[in-house]
């Protein structure tokens, strides 16, 4: 079971390190150098192949909504997800925070979402900021996902004290694991029920449907808005969009200019974006083997795996071995990077398409041999403790 | 709809309604693959790096942040200088902060704004500020920055009056931020370095998606401190973007391949202001820069008589129906050839159906009333999606 956490940007110390390595390999395409970087899935690279294509796209303005390569990218991925209309923007902070916006539409208002959410803990308080809301963070009570149970035992009540609960949003995958429709669809009639809207932070709805099968417009038919980043396992260079109903996203556009989201000449990244979803997508499967075959691999070496892994991710506790020894091994024997905090031994590992067997072969590898090397014994903990996550995540200190 | 520019032969449009309409070439995408792949949220990015020192060196300025877009920066650069309401904002009224960045200045920094019609001419001068500074601490939104816009609407504010109004600010304890989306423009025609506007200024916002030619792209410049949570605000904005370094790359080779060429565009803008208004068509503003403000009002003709007959010819203005005025915009992929064709077609359009104008004593007009300037409202010139 996990504890709650309060997101603590303090540890971030490896982070120098981790930015030096990233740095340094930063401006030399993977084909060159056989790097793997596992910090993220953000970390997908860019290929050569990649400008020839955008080359290819239309050149119009996109804050006037003329631009036909922005235009197809959109309708596209609308249609994807069994809704009328999206909207192409820079982030997911932005299409998360859009989507929200559009369904809060006057203070007193909250959201409650799952503690771990990505809008909850690394939006830099975007709920407060661009939509005056409270938030209901709620810890999975099975460490994974909200239950339609987490929810109702949670939602804010209409009260003359209360902020009451006006959205509830979701996240899948979160932390790689997977939400199961089953119970997706029991929070929907819930929100229904009580005509409560829902939003999906779906960055890696993608990974949800590649694992489970379940088409995307099944996900997507759930939810009021929808948010799916094309920047982390799919692979393009930059991007998300919201996704919604017509109005929604003619509202989503006019809030993305207030965001000052409203970008010119963006047919070059929709063109690439719409390429990545086309190409990427059927390799999530092999993607989510090879991680899975990590996972095997690491448990097998003694190292413990903390969350389900259900899709690109693993995390990982390395206790007693420091992570940095690991992550040092790692980048000098096989040019893996991994992030690791100073004193820490748990981490985040997510895998995406430009990471291939021989890698993952490799980490096994190199893990196994530092272990016995180093002479490690491991504890046995035969059910999965409560730990603290938020310290596994790549950040920034200042 | 317009068609597409690509390296087919397909028609070209010759957008004149905005220099955001600068597209980027095929040759530039070749260079965008020599660009850095680092992710931009972690400053792990060399060319996003290396665009933003180039900035904070040109506008003489600490550092710098490479934002999405000129709303983006400008807002960001105004709340890093609005720390804590009750505040306000100074600007002229008809600034893009204020009247084009969807009430941004109150949604992301809760100020209020003190917008300021010049009561001469055609900027805002020290005494308009010292005149309009807020200072009630019991009841009111005191002003905390004082904004400037150079260009605006394609006109220059000289930099004397700018030392001018930082005196005034420094006098009481002010900020100064400027909208420099233009300012490219400002130096090419005044000579004045981009550093020495610059280091007037708190901090200062420059876009690089318009006349310098980049696909997408702005510049927030300040302080170090102010940058560094400039970088936190972007990602709150929703603009913390992963590898942008070829958006980054191609910016800094447009502003030096583009910029250096306005100097030229200025002296087309003002051949074609000076051929409209010999047949009789009113200059709104004068034409310092890139762009013309026109009024066809005096031949008897609205704009989208002309427009419709520049269509043909694959220009395109800005013609909202039933208006008189359009703001025309010029910009380093506008050519000489077509600057001639849109002369000819005026020159036609007027001498088939306009009425006879006595030109002889045509001027541009910012007309003195009592001492009050009638700037005349513009609305209807500027693109809006539906014109």
């Amino acid at each position: 079971m996990l504890r709650s956490t309060s997101h603590n940007l303090k540890n971030g110390i490896a982070y120098c390190s981790m930015v030096l390595n990233r740095r340094c390999l930063a401006t030399v395409t993977p084909s060159k150098l056989g790097f793997y970087d596992m910090t993220s899935d953000t970390a997908t690279e860019v290929t050569d192949d990649m400008f020839d294509i955008m080359r290819s796209a239309s050149r119009k303005d996109d804050v006037f909504g003329n631009d036909p390569s922005v235009n197809e990218l959109e309708h596209y991925v609308a249609k994807l997800f069994g809704h009328e209309a999206s909207l192409f923007c820079a982030s997911g902070t932005m299409t998360n925070q859009l989507g929200l916006r559009a369904l809060l539409t006057q203070p007193p208002h909250s959201v409650l979402c799952d503690a771990q959410s990505h809008i909850n803990l690394y939006e830099c308080g975007g709920l407060a900021y661009h939509s005056q809301a409270s938030v209901t963070a709620v810890t999975a009570t099975n460490g994974v996902y909200l239950t339609a149970d987490d929810v109702d035992a949670n939602r804010v009540l209409e009260d003359v004290h209360n902020a009451s609960t006006k959205v509830i949003a979701l996240e899948n995958t979160l932390n790689g694991a997977i939400m199961p429709m089953e119970e997706m669809q029991r929070i929907h009639t819930l929100a229904r029920n009580e005509n409560i809207k829902l939003h999906l932070d779906g960055a890696r709805i993608w990974n949800a449907s590649q694992a489970t099968g379940i088409p995307l417009a099944d996900y997507g038919q759930l939810f009021d808005t929808v948010s799916v980043c094309v920047s982390k396992g799919i692979g393009a260079p930059i991007g998300s969009l919201i996704i919604g109903s017509k109005e929604m996203i003619r509202k989503a556009r006019h809030l993305r200019k207030l965001m000052g989201g409203g970008w010119r000449q963006a047919g070059l990244l929709a063109k690439i974006a719409q390429h990545c979803i086309d190409t990427v997508i059927p390799t999530m499967p092999e993607t989510h083997r090879l991680t899975k075959k990590l996972a095997t691999g690491l448990e097998g070496s003694g190292i413990r795996i903390l969350l389900p892994v259900d899709t690109n991710m693993i995390f990982i506790d390395t206790a007693p071995l420091p992570m940095q020894e690991l992550a040092d091994a790692l980048q000098k024997k096989r040019n893996i990077l991994i992030s690791a905090e100073d004193n820490g031994t748990i981490t985040r590992l997510v895998l995406h398409h430009q990471i291939d067997e021989s890698a993952v072969e490799g980490f096994v590898q190199v893990a196994s041999d530092l272990i016995k090397e180093k002479g490690i014994s491991f504890p046995t903990t035969p059910s999965r403790p409560k730990v603290d996550v938020s310290k596994a995540y790549p950040s920034i200190q200042h | 709809m317009s068609p597409v520019i690509d390296n087919a032969a397909r028609e070209h449009v010759y957008d004149l309604t905005s220099d955001t309409a600068t597209q980027p070439t095929d040759e530039m995408f070749d260079l965008m693959k020599t660009a850095s792949r680092g992710d931009d949220v972690f400053t792990a990015d060399d060319d996003s790096n290396d665009l933003e020192a180039f900035m904070a060196n040109m506008l003489g300025q600490e550092a710098a942040l490479f934002c999405t877009s000129g709303t983006q920066s400008n807002q960001i650069g105004l709340r890093t200088l609005l720390n804590q309401p009750p505040h306000s904002v100074l600007c002229d009224a008809r600034a893009h902060i204020f009247v084009h960045e969807c009430g941004g200045l109150s949604y992301h920094s809760q100020a209020s704004v003190t917008p300021v019609m010049p009561k001469k001419g055609l900027y805002l001068t020290a005494e308009d500020v010292e005149a309009n500074i807020n200072k009630d601490t019991l009841t009111g939104a005191v002003t905390r920055v004082v904004a400037l816009e150079n260009t605006l609407n394609g006109t220059i504010m000289p930099i004397e009056e700018i030392r001018r109004i930082r005196a005034v600010c420094d006098k009481h304890g002010l900020y100064l931020h400027l909208d420099g989306a233009r300012l490219w423009n400002a130096s090419a025609a005044t000579g004045v370095s981009m550093s020495e506007y610059g280091k007037l200024f708190d901090s200062i916002s420059v876009c690089l998606s318009k006349g310098a030619g980049a696909p997408i792209g702005s510049i927030i410049a300040s302080t170090k401190d102010r940058i560094r949570h400039a970088r936190h605000l972007r990602k709150l904005m929703g603009g913390g973007w992963r590898q942008a370094g070829f958006l980054a790359k191609i910016a800094r080779h447009c502003i030096e391949t583009a910029v250096p060429t306005m100097p030229e565009t200025h002296k087309l803008a003002t051949r074609l202001a000076n051929h409209l208004q010999s047949l009789g068509i009113r200059l709104v503003l004068p034409c310092h820069t890139n762009m013309l403000f026109i009024d066809t009002a005096p031949t008897g003709l609205t704009v989208e008589d002309f427009a419709v007959e520049l269509k043909k010819k694959n220009i395109k203005i800005t013609a909202t129906p039933g208006s008189t005025i359009s703001r025309v915009v010029l910009h380093y992929q506008v050519t000489p050839e077509v600057i001639e064709q849109f002369m000819d077609v005026a020159t036609s359009v007027v001498k088939l159906h306009g009425k006879p104008v006595n030109t002889t004593s045509m001027e541009t007009d910012v007309k003195e009333d009592n001492g009050n300037s009638t700037i005349e409202p513009l609305t209807a010139a500027y693109p809006s999606g539906k014109n």
